[in-house]
């Protein structure tokens, strides 16, 4: 889900920028540092929308450089356990299958994918029902429920599952209209 | 890797088996007292930021260091917070993040097309390029192709808030764009508590959305 939040962040500008356009330097060099990271507090960080405030800079002892506190308002999208998501699946196996829903990579292990669907290996790698009626492949979408995250420094994983009402495929790529 | 208060995790030895467990059973009885750590968390699993109030916050914060506690009852007594009547509406409240506004996909979708309509006059400077991330969620927000204004939208769902509905838990319906109130509450558990009350006024939201999704839909047709 996307959210819209406050963050701050303490800035280092060395001095060579200082000067009339410093406050510019200063949101560019935010929106370089920070736009397309990940943490796993605040899930990724997809845009900034706005720079509240620029606090005092600090001189660093010894370097010369300025350390100024930013405070910026940014459109964040961080997925949550128990949100229901709609998903692109991008790559099938006989473990389970990846979706990425916005950023985020999730995990279907085949543990969590419906009883009656059963791996087909072949070219296009899928899970089908017995009666061929639903197909899960690549480029399917997909409605599932996020049971579970991970975060590391640089990015968030889930694991989603499909085994729960309403839950499942949207459209698939491969169905006859 | 944890953060302070954050979701950090611990690969569990048998890596695949963590992902074999069954979902919602209570892993953490068996590996408690082993000291073993869950790869992912679960839904029914206790992790907190924020204090539980029937006391276990101490427990509940001390455990993500050891690992041991797994359950974080601290004597037994009680059943583990998380069985108490909505563990899943204390968890989306805590895993939101603080000082935050949650955002419908129609409103994150508004918000970054500004963005990158502005991108055509930033463009000039070859420094400033928008990552992945950025593409990547504003295909996701428009997905719906939805085309209704987030303040009317927001305006339909506004009524559930005086019924306990929670922003959150709004801007899920949202997204969700449910067809019928089995399926809000189908995919909402936390709602399920109140389902006496919430059962009329939701069915009049969803109703009212419909109305809405099929207008735009003439609209575009007919343009």
């Amino acid at each position: 889900m996307f959210f819209h939040i406050v963050l701050e962040r303490n800035m280092q500008l060395h001095p060579r920028h200082f000067g009339r356009d410093l406050r510019d330097k200063l949101v560019s060099k935010l929106m370089k540092d920070v736009e397309g990271t990940c943490s796993g507090r605040h899930g990724f960080i997809v845009a900034i929308t706005g720079i509240e405030s620029v606090g005092k800079g600090l001189i660093r002892d010894g370097t010369g450089f300025v350390t100024f506190p930013v405070k910026y308002q940014c459109v964040v999208f961080r997925p949550f356990k128990g949100e229901i998501v709609e998903a692109v699946v991008t790559m099938v196996n006989k473990m389970g299958f990846f979706a990425e829903a916005g950023p985020v990579q999730i995990f279907v292990s085949n543990h969590l994918i419906p009883d009656d669907m059963e791996f087909q290996s072949g070219d296009v790698p899928n899970y089908t029902t017995s009666d061929g009626s639903v197909k899960i492949q690549k480029e399917s979408e997909v409605r599932l429920k996020i049971i579970g995250t991970r975060v590391d420094a640089t990015e968030i994983f889930c694991i989603g599952t499909i085994k729960d009402d309403f839950l499942g495929v949207i459209s698939d790529p491969g169905a006859n209209p | 890797m944890a953060e302070k208060g954050g979701k950090g995790y611990l690969p569990a030895k048998g890596g695949k088996s963590a992902l074999k467990s069954p979902v919602g059973q209570d892993d953490r009885s068996t590996k408690s007292k082993k000291g073993k750590k869950v790869q992912f968390e679960y839904e029914d699993s206790v992790e907190s930021d924020t204090p539980k109030s029937n006391g276990n916050a101490d427990s509940v914060k001390g455990s993500w260091g050891k690992g041991g506690k797994g359950d974080k009852v601290p004597n037994g007594t009680k059943k583990p917070a998380v069985k108490t009547h909505s563990p899943v509406d204390r968890r989306l409240e805590q895993e939101i993040p603080q000082n935050s506004t949650c955002l419908m996909d129609c409103e994150a979708a508004e918000i970054l097309q500004g963005i990158q309509e502005q991108m055509v006059f930033l463009s000039q400077d070859p420094d400033i390029k928008l990552p992945v991330s950025f593409d990547k969620g504003l295909t996701y927000a428009k997905r719906a192709e939805n085309y209704a204004k987030p303040q009317t939208v927001k305006k339909i769902l506004e009524p559930l808030k005086k019924h306990g509905v929670s922003d959150s838990e709004i801007c899920l319906i949202a997204n969700i764009s449910p067809e019928s109130v089995d399926e809000v509450f189908a995919l909402i558990p936390a709602l399920k508590p109140k389902i006496g009350k919430l059962r009329n006024p939701l069915k009049i939201c969803l109703d009212e959305l419909s109305n809405l999704k099929e207008a735009l839909a003439k609209l575009k047709d007919a343009a």
